[in-house]
Protein backbone atom coordinates (compact mmCIF):
# COMPACT_ATOMS: atom_id res chain seq x y z
CA UNK A 1 0.00 0.00 0.00
CA UNK A 2 1.42 3.77 -1.12
CA UNK A 3 1.81 5.75 2.52
CA UNK A 4 4.16 8.77 3.07
CA UNK A 5 7.63 6.45 3.54
CA UNK A 6 6.76 4.61 0.03
CA UNK A 7 10.00 5.87 -1.36
CA UNK A 8 11.29 7.22 2.00
CA UNK A 9 13.03 5.09 4.16
CA UNK A 10 12.57 6.94 7.70
CA UNK A 11 15.99 7.93 9.07
CA UNK A 12 18.41 9.93 7.97
CA UNK A 13 21.97 10.88 9.34
CA UNK A 14 24.29 13.34 7.56
CA UNK A 15 27.24 12.24 6.76
CA UNK A 16 29.35 15.59 7.07
CA UNK A 17 29.82 18.24 9.22
CA UNK A 18 27.11 21.68 10.30
CA UNK A 19 29.03 24.56 8.18
CA UNK A 20 27.94 27.97 7.20
CA UNK A 21 28.72 30.76 9.76
CA UNK A 22 25.24 31.00 11.23
CA UNK A 23 25.52 27.76 12.25
CA UNK A 24 28.94 27.12 13.61
CA UNK A 25 32.02 29.07 15.37
CA UNK A 26 34.46 27.26 13.39
CA UNK A 27 33.25 28.20 9.83
CA UNK A 28 36.64 29.68 8.87
CA UNK A 29 38.10 25.82 8.37
CA UNK A 30 35.30 25.64 5.74
CA UNK A 31 35.95 28.62 4.05
CA UNK A 32 39.82 28.31 4.10
CA UNK A 33 38.82 24.18 2.80
CA UNK A 34 37.47 25.93 -0.27
CA UNK A 35 41.00 28.01 -0.89
CA UNK A 36 42.58 24.27 -1.03
CA UNK A 37 43.59 25.46 3.06
CA UNK A 38 44.14 22.73 5.53
CA UNK A 39 43.73 24.54 9.02
CA UNK A 40 43.59 24.70 12.23
CA UNK A 41 43.88 26.42 15.58
CA UNK A 42 46.29 27.55 17.74
CA UNK A 43 46.22 29.24 21.42
CA UNK A 44 47.93 32.53 20.40
CA UNK A 45 48.39 32.40 25.05
CA UNK A 46 49.92 29.15 25.31
CA UNK A 47 50.76 28.11 21.57
CA UNK A 48 49.44 24.95 21.97
CA UNK A 49 47.77 23.69 18.54
CA UNK A 50 44.69 21.71 18.63
CA UNK A 51 42.89 19.53 16.06
CA UNK A 52 40.28 19.54 14.81
CA UNK A 53 40.01 22.94 15.25
CA UNK A 54 38.12 24.48 19.07
CA UNK A 55 36.80 27.68 20.18
CA UNK A 56 38.71 27.14 23.58
CA UNK A 57 41.75 25.92 24.03
CA UNK A 58 41.93 22.71 25.77
CA UNK A 59 45.64 22.82 27.72
CA UNK A 60 44.61 26.70 29.27
CA UNK A 61 40.83 27.25 27.89
CA UNK A 62 41.79 30.67 26.40
CA UNK A 63 39.30 31.59 23.54
CA UNK A 64 42.10 33.30 22.15
CA UNK A 65 43.11 31.63 19.12
CA UNK A 66 44.08 32.10 15.58
CA UNK A 67 43.90 30.20 12.47
CA UNK A 68 47.37 28.19 11.18
CA UNK A 69 48.02 26.20 7.89
CA UNK A 70 48.63 22.22 8.18
CA UNK A 71 50.36 20.59 5.37
CA UNK A 72 48.11 19.45 2.68
CA UNK A 73 50.92 16.93 1.27
CA UNK A 74 51.70 13.99 2.77
CA UNK A 75 52.83 10.60 2.89
CA UNK A 76 51.19 7.33 3.03
CA UNK A 77 52.45 4.97 5.71
CA UNK A 78 49.86 2.26 5.88
CA UNK A 79 46.51 1.19 4.37
CA UNK A 80 43.47 -0.69 3.70
CA UNK A 81 40.24 -0.93 1.49
CA UNK A 82 36.79 -1.52 3.83
CA UNK A 83 35.29 -4.35 1.88
CA UNK A 84 32.44 -5.15 3.76
CA UNK A 85 30.11 -2.53 5.54
CA UNK A 86 30.73 0.56 3.27
CA UNK A 87 28.53 3.42 4.93
CA UNK A 88 25.80 4.65 2.28
CA UNK A 89 27.10 7.89 0.67
CA UNK A 90 30.41 6.99 0.44
CA UNK A 91 32.12 5.51 -2.98
CA UNK A 92 33.90 2.24 -3.83
CA UNK A 93 36.44 1.37 -3.15
CA UNK A 94 36.38 2.91 0.48
CA UNK A 95 40.32 3.23 0.77
CA UNK A 96 42.07 4.97 4.34
CA UNK A 97 45.11 5.63 4.93
CA UNK A 98 47.35 6.59 7.50
CA UNK A 99 49.19 9.72 6.18
CA UNK A 100 52.27 11.75 7.56
CA UNK A 101 51.63 15.05 7.07
CA UNK A 102 54.51 16.67 9.13
CA UNK A 103 56.39 15.54 12.00
CA UNK A 104 53.88 16.26 14.68
CA UNK A 105 50.75 15.75 12.14
CA UNK A 106 49.60 12.18 11.16
CA UNK A 107 45.71 12.21 9.95
CA UNK A 108 43.75 8.91 8.81
CA UNK A 109 41.53 9.86 6.01
CA UNK A 110 40.08 8.62 2.80
CA UNK A 111 41.80 8.67 -0.61
CA UNK A 112 39.97 9.79 -3.70
CA UNK A 113 40.74 8.99 -7.11
CA UNK A 114 41.78 6.08 -7.62
CA UNK A 115 40.21 2.72 -9.19
CA UNK A 116 41.37 0.02 -7.04
CA UNK A 117 43.57 -1.19 -3.90
CA UNK A 118 46.14 -1.70 -6.05
CA UNK A 119 47.24 1.37 -7.03
CA UNK A 120 48.40 2.70 -3.99
CA UNK A 121 51.25 2.07 -1.64
CA UNK A 122 53.30 2.53 1.66
CA UNK A 123 55.56 5.69 0.88
CA UNK A 124 53.00 7.51 -1.86
CA UNK A 125 52.83 10.92 -2.05
CA UNK A 126 49.24 12.68 -1.41
CA UNK A 127 48.02 16.13 -1.68
CA UNK A 128 44.57 17.18 0.08
CA UNK A 129 41.62 17.04 -2.13
CA UNK A 130 38.62 19.20 -1.46
CA UNK A 131 35.36 18.61 -3.08
CA UNK A 132 31.06 19.73 -2.87
CA UNK A 133 29.11 17.67 -0.39
CA UNK A 134 25.30 18.44 -0.18
CA UNK A 135 24.34 21.75 1.07
CA UNK A 136 22.45 21.94 4.14
CA UNK A 137 18.80 23.13 3.62
CA UNK A 138 18.46 25.70 7.06
CA UNK A 139 15.83 27.62 8.34
CA UNK A 140 17.38 30.78 9.94
CA UNK A 141 14.85 32.83 11.04
CA UNK A 142 12.24 33.58 8.43
CA UNK A 143 14.98 32.62 5.72
CA UNK A 144 15.16 29.29 4.11
CA UNK A 145 18.43 29.17 2.72
CA UNK A 146 20.93 26.65 1.10
CA UNK A 147 24.22 26.34 3.09
CA UNK A 148 26.87 25.21 0.85
CA UNK A 149 29.70 22.60 2.03
CA UNK A 150 32.89 21.05 1.24
CA UNK A 151 35.08 18.26 2.46
CA UNK A 152 38.09 17.47 1.87
CA UNK A 153 40.08 13.57 1.24
CA UNK A 154 43.41 13.31 0.18
CA UNK A 155 44.51 11.96 -3.83
CA UNK A 156 47.92 10.44 -5.24
CA UNK A 157 50.42 13.32 -6.06
CA UNK A 158 51.93 12.55 -8.90
CA UNK B 1 32.34 0.67 52.39
CA UNK B 2 29.69 -2.06 51.11
CA UNK B 3 30.27 -4.95 49.16
CA UNK B 4 28.95 -5.25 45.66
CA UNK B 5 27.91 -8.55 44.52
CA UNK B 6 26.69 -10.37 41.41
CA UNK B 7 23.78 -12.21 42.64
CA UNK B 8 22.00 -13.06 39.27
CA UNK B 9 22.80 -12.87 35.14
CA UNK B 10 21.06 -13.79 32.14
CA UNK B 11 20.98 -13.00 28.56
CA UNK B 12 18.35 -13.66 25.48
CA UNK B 13 19.79 -15.60 22.46
CA UNK B 14 21.85 -13.26 20.72
CA UNK B 15 22.68 -13.25 16.93
CA UNK B 16 20.28 -12.00 13.45
CA UNK B 17 17.06 -11.72 15.95
CA UNK B 18 13.01 -11.72 15.06
CA UNK B 19 12.18 -8.74 17.71
CA UNK B 20 12.63 -5.92 18.79
CA UNK B 21 14.65 -3.85 21.32
CA UNK B 22 12.19 -3.76 23.94
CA UNK B 23 11.80 -7.39 23.39
CA UNK B 24 15.37 -8.43 23.60
CA UNK B 25 15.41 -6.32 27.12
CA UNK B 26 12.20 -8.82 27.99
CA UNK B 27 14.35 -11.96 26.70
CA UNK B 28 17.19 -10.89 29.04
CA UNK B 29 15.30 -10.00 32.57
CA UNK B 30 13.32 -12.70 32.01
CA UNK B 31 16.48 -14.95 31.73
CA UNK B 32 18.28 -13.13 34.59
CA UNK B 33 15.44 -13.79 36.95
CA UNK B 34 15.21 -17.05 36.41
CA UNK B 35 18.78 -17.71 36.82
CA UNK B 36 18.18 -16.80 40.62
CA UNK B 37 14.52 -17.47 41.64
CA UNK B 38 15.07 -16.07 44.95
CA UNK B 39 15.22 -12.96 43.74
CA UNK B 40 12.22 -10.94 42.14
CA UNK B 41 11.11 -8.05 40.42
CA UNK B 42 9.91 -6.46 43.84
CA UNK B 43 13.40 -6.81 45.54
CA UNK B 44 15.18 -4.48 42.99
CA UNK B 45 14.75 -0.90 43.82
CA UNK B 46 17.13 0.71 40.77
CA UNK B 47 17.72 0.20 37.13
CA UNK B 48 20.41 1.22 34.60
CA UNK B 49 19.65 0.00 30.76
CA UNK B 50 23.14 0.15 28.66
CA UNK B 51 22.01 1.03 25.40
CA UNK B 52 24.03 3.10 22.46
CA UNK B 53 21.77 3.00 19.54
CA UNK B 54 18.00 3.28 20.78
CA UNK B 55 17.46 6.42 18.98
CA UNK B 56 19.18 5.67 15.65
CA UNK B 57 17.71 2.36 15.99
CA UNK B 58 14.96 2.17 17.65
CA UNK B 59 13.59 5.52 17.65
CA UNK B 60 13.57 5.28 21.55
CA UNK B 61 14.99 7.77 23.84
CA UNK B 62 13.95 7.78 28.01
CA UNK B 63 14.57 3.98 27.66
CA UNK B 64 14.77 3.46 31.33
CA UNK B 65 11.60 3.70 32.79
CA UNK B 66 10.12 1.45 29.95
CA UNK B 67 12.40 -1.24 30.35
CA UNK B 68 11.70 -1.13 33.97
CA UNK B 69 7.89 -1.11 33.49
CA UNK B 70 8.01 -4.31 31.12
CA UNK B 71 9.94 -6.37 34.24
CA UNK B 72 7.72 -5.37 36.13
CA UNK B 73 10.28 -3.67 38.23
CA UNK B 74 9.33 -0.34 40.32
CA UNK B 75 12.46 1.31 41.05
CA UNK B 76 13.36 4.17 43.90
CA UNK B 77 17.11 5.23 43.91
CA UNK B 78 18.12 5.33 39.88
CA UNK B 79 16.47 4.30 36.72
CA UNK B 80 18.73 5.87 33.90
CA UNK B 81 20.14 4.70 30.96
CA UNK B 82 24.26 4.97 30.42
CA UNK B 83 25.97 5.29 27.23
CA UNK B 84 29.35 4.30 26.02
CA UNK B 85 29.28 2.95 23.32
CA UNK B 86 30.69 -0.64 22.91
CA UNK B 87 31.26 0.10 26.95
CA UNK B 88 28.31 0.59 27.76
CA UNK B 89 27.32 -2.19 29.87
CA UNK B 90 30.42 -2.34 31.96
CA UNK B 91 30.00 1.67 32.36
CA UNK B 92 26.61 0.73 34.11
CA UNK B 93 28.42 -2.10 36.28
CA UNK B 94 30.77 0.49 37.31
CA UNK B 95 27.80 3.01 38.19
CA UNK B 96 25.80 0.11 39.85
CA UNK B 97 28.79 -0.75 42.25
CA UNK B 98 29.52 2.33 43.07
CA UNK B 99 25.65 3.25 44.25
CA UNK B 100 25.23 0.21 45.92
CA UNK B 101 28.82 0.81 47.90
CA UNK B 102 27.65 4.26 49.12
CA UNK B 103 24.65 3.27 50.21
CA UNK B 104 22.22 5.34 47.87
CA UNK B 105 20.63 2.02 46.77
CA UNK B 106 20.40 -1.59 47.25
CA UNK B 107 19.53 -3.91 44.57
CA UNK B 108 19.97 -2.93 41.11
CA UNK B 109 19.19 -4.40 37.68
CA UNK B 110 21.88 -3.79 35.16
CA UNK B 111 20.91 -4.53 31.79
CA UNK B 112 21.66 -3.86 28.65
CA UNK B 113 21.97 -4.58 24.77
CA UNK B 114 21.05 -3.07 21.58
CA UNK B 115 18.48 -4.15 18.19
CA UNK B 116 21.11 -3.11 15.45
CA UNK B 117 19.56 -5.33 12.68
CA UNK B 118 17.07 -2.81 11.57
CA UNK B 119 14.84 -3.60 8.71
CA UNK B 120 17.47 -2.12 5.87
CA UNK B 121 20.66 -3.39 6.85
CA UNK B 122 22.54 -0.54 5.12
CA UNK B 123 21.66 1.18 8.35
CA UNK B 124 23.45 -0.03 10.56
CA UNK B 125 26.84 0.81 9.08
CA UNK B 126 25.58 4.39 8.19
CA UNK B 127 24.56 5.02 11.58
CA UNK B 128 28.25 4.38 13.02
CA UNK B 129 29.53 7.34 11.34
CA UNK B 130 28.44 9.05 14.68
CA UNK B 131 30.37 6.43 16.80
CA UNK B 132 33.80 8.22 16.34
CA UNK B 133 34.01 12.19 16.10
CA UNK B 134 31.51 12.67 13.44
CA UNK B 135 32.64 15.85 11.66
CA UNK B 136 36.38 14.94 11.54
CA UNK B 137 36.84 11.25 11.32
CA UNK B 138 33.25 9.87 10.29
CA UNK B 139 32.77 12.03 7.42
CA UNK B 140 36.09 10.08 6.45
CA UNK B 141 33.86 7.20 6.38
CA UNK B 142 35.56 5.55 9.52
CA UNK B 143 32.80 4.60 11.61
CA UNK B 144 32.88 0.92 12.70
CA UNK B 145 36.38 0.46 12.93
CA UNK B 146 37.47 -2.52 10.64
CA UNK B 147 39.71 0.15 8.54
CA UNK B 148 41.56 1.42 11.58
CA UNK B 149 42.35 -1.70 13.45
CA UNK B 150 43.76 -2.73 10.31
CA UNK B 151 46.51 -0.24 10.41
CA UNK B 152 46.89 -0.94 14.27
CA UNK B 153 48.03 -4.70 13.17
CA UNK B 154 49.86 -3.41 10.19
CA UNK B 155 52.22 -1.44 12.47
CA UNK B 156 52.28 -4.14 15.47
CA UNK B 157 53.29 -6.64 12.66
CA UNK B 158 56.20 -3.92 11.27
CA UNK B 159 56.96 -3.50 14.71
CA UNK B 160 56.80 -6.80 16.82
CA UNK B 161 56.36 -9.32 13.39
CA UNK B 162 53.04 -10.46 14.74
CA UNK B 163 51.62 -12.66 11.87
CA UNK B 164 47.84 -13.38 10.15
CA UNK B 165 48.77 -17.00 12.03
CA UNK B 166 48.39 -15.95 15.51
CA UNK B 167 45.19 -13.54 14.88
CA UNK B 168 43.70 -16.82 13.18
CA UNK B 169 44.84 -18.81 16.22
CA UNK B 170 42.60 -15.96 18.46
CA UNK B 171 39.81 -16.81 16.14
CA UNK B 172 40.25 -20.45 16.25
CA UNK B 173 40.24 -20.48 19.79
CA UNK B 174 37.25 -18.20 20.48
CA UNK B 175 35.21 -19.61 17.93
CA UNK B 176 36.08 -23.27 19.70
CA UNK B 177 34.87 -21.42 23.53
CA UNK B 178 31.41 -20.20 21.60
CA UNK B 179 30.54 -23.41 21.67
CA UNK B 180 30.30 -22.53 25.76
CA UNK B 181 27.92 -19.96 25.51
CA UNK B 182 24.36 -21.66 24.77
CA UNK B 183 23.14 -18.19 23.56
CA UNK B 184 25.68 -16.42 21.44
CA UNK B 185 25.85 -15.92 17.68
CA UNK B 186 28.20 -18.20 16.49
CA UNK B 187 28.64 -21.93 17.98
CA UNK B 188 30.97 -23.67 15.72
CA UNK B 189 33.98 -24.65 15.50
CA UNK B 190 36.05 -23.05 12.22
CA UNK B 191 40.27 -24.66 11.63
CA UNK B 192 42.93 -22.04 11.24
CA UNK B 193 43.24 -22.71 7.41
CA UNK B 194 39.36 -21.95 6.93
CA UNK B 195 40.17 -18.30 9.31
CA UNK B 196 43.37 -18.19 7.04
CA UNK B 197 41.78 -18.55 3.68
CA UNK B 198 38.78 -16.23 4.67
CA UNK B 199 37.60 -12.73 2.36
CA UNK B 200 39.26 -9.59 3.42
CA UNK B 201 37.02 -7.50 5.33
CA UNK B 202 39.93 -4.68 5.99
CA UNK B 203 43.14 -6.91 4.63
CA UNK B 204 44.52 -8.25 6.11
CA UNK B 205 42.05 -8.77 8.28
CA UNK B 206 39.78 -11.08 7.21
CA UNK B 207 36.23 -12.56 7.85
CA UNK B 208 37.15 -14.28 11.18
CA UNK B 209 39.06 -11.65 12.49
CA UNK B 210 36.24 -9.19 13.26
CA UNK B 211 33.14 -9.67 15.34
CA UNK B 212 30.01 -9.65 13.76
CA UNK B 213 26.40 -7.45 13.95
CA UNK B 214 24.22 -8.34 16.66
CA UNK B 215 20.98 -8.41 18.44
CA UNK B 216 20.97 -8.98 21.73
CA UNK B 217 20.72 -7.98 25.47
CA UNK B 218 21.85 -9.22 28.93
CA UNK B 219 21.11 -8.32 32.52
CA UNK B 220 23.14 -9.14 35.64
CA UNK B 221 21.67 -8.09 38.98
CA UNK B 222 23.77 -6.50 41.79
CA UNK B 223 23.46 -6.09 45.39
CA UNK B 224 25.12 -5.34 48.97
CA UNK B 225 27.25 -8.34 50.52
CA UNK B 226 25.24 -8.80 53.25
CA UNK B 227 21.47 -8.72 51.18
CA UNK B 228 23.56 -10.99 48.87
CA UNK B 229 23.70 -13.72 51.70
CA UNK B 230 19.61 -14.00 51.81
CA UNK B 231 19.84 -14.46 48.35
CA UNK B 232 22.07 -17.17 47.70
CA UNK B 233 24.14 -19.88 49.70
CA UNK B 234 27.01 -20.13 46.08
CA UNK B 235 30.35 -18.10 47.10
CA UNK B 236 30.17 -14.50 46.76
CA UNK B 237 31.10 -12.78 43.66
CA UNK B 238 31.83 -8.84 44.20
CA UNK B 239 33.40 -5.68 42.28
CA UNK B 240 37.10 -5.40 43.67
CA UNK B 241 38.41 -3.16 41.08
CA UNK B 242 37.64 -0.47 38.23
CA UNK B 243 38.39 1.67 36.35
CA UNK B 244 38.00 3.51 33.14
CA UNK B 245 40.26 5.76 31.06
CA UNK B 246 40.30 7.56 27.75
CA UNK B 247 42.74 8.65 25.03
CA UNK B 248 41.94 11.42 22.23
CA UNK B 249 38.61 10.71 21.17
CA UNK B 250 40.20 12.17 17.48
CA UNK B 251 41.96 9.76 15.31
CA UNK B 252 44.66 12.22 14.47
CA UNK B 253 45.69 12.88 17.85
CA UNK B 254 46.70 9.25 18.63
CA UNK B 255 50.14 9.11 19.78
CA UNK B 256 50.84 5.59 19.99
CA UNK B 257 48.75 2.83 17.90
CA UNK B 258 50.15 -0.15 19.39
CA UNK B 259 50.70 0.22 23.03
CA UNK B 260 47.16 1.23 24.40
CA UNK B 261 48.23 3.63 27.58
CA UNK B 262 44.68 4.31 28.40
CA UNK B 263 44.38 0.56 28.75
CA UNK B 264 47.56 0.45 30.80
CA UNK B 265 46.44 3.44 33.05
CA UNK B 266 42.89 1.89 33.82
CA UNK B 267 44.59 -1.79 34.26
CA UNK B 268 46.83 -0.23 36.54
CA UNK B 269 44.38 1.73 38.46
CA UNK B 270 41.57 -1.44 39.11
CA UNK B 271 44.85 -3.92 39.94
CA UNK B 272 45.44 -1.69 42.46
CA UNK B 273 42.24 -1.32 43.57
CA UNK B 274 41.84 -5.05 43.79
CA UNK B 275 44.91 -5.53 45.29
CA UNK B 276 46.31 -7.83 42.71
CA UNK B 277 48.91 -8.27 39.81
CA UNK B 278 47.82 -9.35 36.54
CA UNK B 279 49.48 -12.53 37.55
CA UNK B 280 46.20 -13.38 39.91
CA UNK B 281 43.84 -12.78 37.15
CA UNK B 282 42.40 -16.65 36.29
CA UNK B 283 39.71 -16.06 34.03
CA UNK B 284 39.32 -12.58 32.00
CA UNK B 285 36.97 -11.97 29.24
CA UNK B 286 38.84 -8.56 27.06
CA UNK B 287 37.69 -6.59 24.41
CA UNK B 288 37.78 -9.20 20.95
CA UNK B 289 36.01 -6.89 18.64
CA UNK B 290 39.13 -7.65 16.43
CA UNK B 291 41.63 -10.52 17.05
CA UNK B 292 44.35 -7.98 16.88
CA UNK B 293 42.54 -6.21 19.87
CA UNK B 294 42.97 -9.45 22.04
CA UNK B 295 46.63 -9.79 21.03
CA UNK B 296 47.15 -5.74 22.51
CA UNK B 297 45.06 -6.45 25.68
CA UNK B 298 46.93 -9.33 26.38
CA UNK B 299 50.06 -6.90 26.37
CA UNK B 300 48.74 -3.76 27.91
CA UNK B 301 46.87 -6.07 30.72
CA UNK B 302 50.26 -7.09 31.78
CA UNK B 303 49.40 -10.84 30.98
CA UNK B 304 52.74 -10.83 28.44
CA UNK B 305 55.47 -8.76 27.69
CA UNK B 306 54.88 -5.87 25.15
CA UNK B 307 54.77 -7.76 21.72
CA UNK B 308 54.54 -11.17 22.30
CA UNK B 309 50.99 -11.15 22.18
CA UNK B 310 50.93 -13.01 18.86
CA UNK B 311 53.13 -15.36 20.40
CA UNK B 312 51.21 -15.65 23.68
CA UNK B 313 48.17 -16.95 21.49
CA UNK B 314 50.19 -19.57 19.42
CA UNK B 315 51.64 -20.90 22.55
CA UNK B 316 47.63 -21.78 23.37
CA UNK B 317 48.81 -19.56 26.81
CA UNK B 318 45.56 -17.90 26.40
CA UNK B 319 43.17 -20.88 25.85
CA UNK B 320 42.08 -23.24 28.75
CA UNK B 321 45.25 -24.58 30.71
CA UNK B 322 47.25 -21.44 29.78
CA UNK B 323 49.10 -19.04 32.17
CA UNK B 324 45.36 -16.87 32.07
CA UNK B 325 42.21 -18.24 29.91
CA UNK B 326 40.89 -15.31 27.99
CA UNK B 327 37.00 -15.42 26.58
CA UNK B 328 36.46 -18.35 27.65
CA UNK B 329 32.40 -17.99 26.55
CA UNK B 330 33.82 -17.03 22.99
CA UNK B 331 33.70 -13.36 23.18
CA UNK B 332 32.86 -10.87 20.58
CA UNK B 333 34.15 -13.12 18.28
CA UNK B 334 31.26 -16.01 18.48
CA UNK B 335 28.82 -14.70 21.03
CA UNK B 336 28.67 -11.48 18.90
CA UNK B 337 28.40 -7.66 19.83
CA UNK B 338 25.55 -6.22 21.17
CA UNK B 339 27.47 -3.08 22.63
CA UNK B 340 25.45 -2.40 25.63
CA UNK B 341 24.90 -6.06 25.92
CA UNK B 342 28.63 -6.76 25.75
CA UNK B 343 30.19 -5.89 29.31
CA UNK B 344 27.07 -7.43 30.90
CA UNK B 345 27.36 -10.73 28.96
CA UNK B 346 31.55 -10.66 29.96
CA UNK B 347 30.11 -10.24 33.61
CA UNK B 348 28.16 -12.95 33.50
CA UNK B 349 30.74 -15.83 32.27
CA UNK B 350 33.19 -14.55 34.81
CA UNK B 351 30.68 -14.52 38.03
CA UNK B 352 29.95 -18.14 36.57
CA UNK B 353 33.36 -18.97 36.50
CA UNK B 354 34.09 -17.85 39.67
CA UNK B 355 31.29 -19.39 41.09
CA UNK B 356 32.17 -22.69 39.63
CA UNK B 357 29.04 -22.80 37.83
CA UNK B 358 30.49 -22.60 33.89
CA UNK B 359 30.16 -24.59 31.53
CA UNK B 360 33.55 -24.89 30.54
CA UNK B 361 35.24 -24.45 34.04
CA UNK B 362 39.11 -22.39 34.88
CA UNK B 363 39.90 -25.07 37.40
CA UNK B 364 39.38 -22.74 40.78
CA UNK B 365 38.85 -19.59 39.52
CA UNK B 366 39.18 -16.96 42.00
CA UNK B 367 40.08 -13.25 40.31
CA UNK B 368 38.25 -12.34 37.26
CA UNK B 369 38.85 -9.62 34.98
CA UNK B 370 36.60 -8.12 31.86
CA UNK B 371 37.67 -5.29 29.16
CA UNK B 372 36.16 -3.14 27.15
CA UNK B 373 37.29 -0.67 24.84
CA UNK B 374 35.06 1.68 22.83
CA UNK B 375 35.28 3.85 19.98
CA UNK B 376 38.35 4.05 17.62
CA UNK B 377 40.09 2.46 20.61
CA UNK B 378 38.99 5.52 23.10
CA UNK B 379 37.58 4.75 26.11
CA UNK B 380 39.08 1.44 28.39
CA UNK B 381 36.92 -0.15 30.93
CA UNK B 382 38.23 -2.47 33.44
CA UNK B 383 36.20 -4.39 35.96
CA UNK B 384 37.93 -7.37 38.30
CA UNK B 385 35.63 -9.40 40.22
CA UNK B 386 36.85 -11.80 42.96
CA UNK B 387 35.07 -14.88 45.18
CA UNK B 388 36.02 -15.36 48.84
ZN1 LIG C 1 46.20 27.70 25.45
Amino acid sequence: MENQFSNLYSVILDTYPIEGKQLTKIWRFFEYLKEGRLTTTKCIKCGKVSYPPRIICPECLSEKLEWIDLPTKGTVEYFTELKAGVPVGFEKPLIHAYIKLSDSFDILSKIVGIKSVDDIHRGDKVKLKVFDVPPIPAEIGRDKINIDRVYFAFELDN
Amino acid sequence: MRDACVVAGGQSKWGYRDATLIELFQEAGKACFEDNPHIKPADIDGILVASACSERLSRQTHLAPMVAEYLGIKTSSVCARVELLCGSGSSAIILAAGMIKSGLSDTIMVIGGEKLFTPQRWETFYSQLGSVDHDWDGAQGLGLPPSLLSIVFQRHAALYGTTEEQLAAISVKNRRNGLNNTKGQFRKEITLQEAMSAKPVAAPLKLYDCCPITDGAAAVILTSGEAAKDFTDKPLVKIIGTAQATESNSISNRGNWTTWNALKTAASRAYSMAGITADDVDVAQTHDCFTISEVIEYEDLGFCEKGEGGIFAEKGLSDFGGKVAVNTDGGLLSCGHPFGGTGIRQAIEIAKQLKGDAVHQVENARYGLTHNFSGAVVAHTILIYGRD
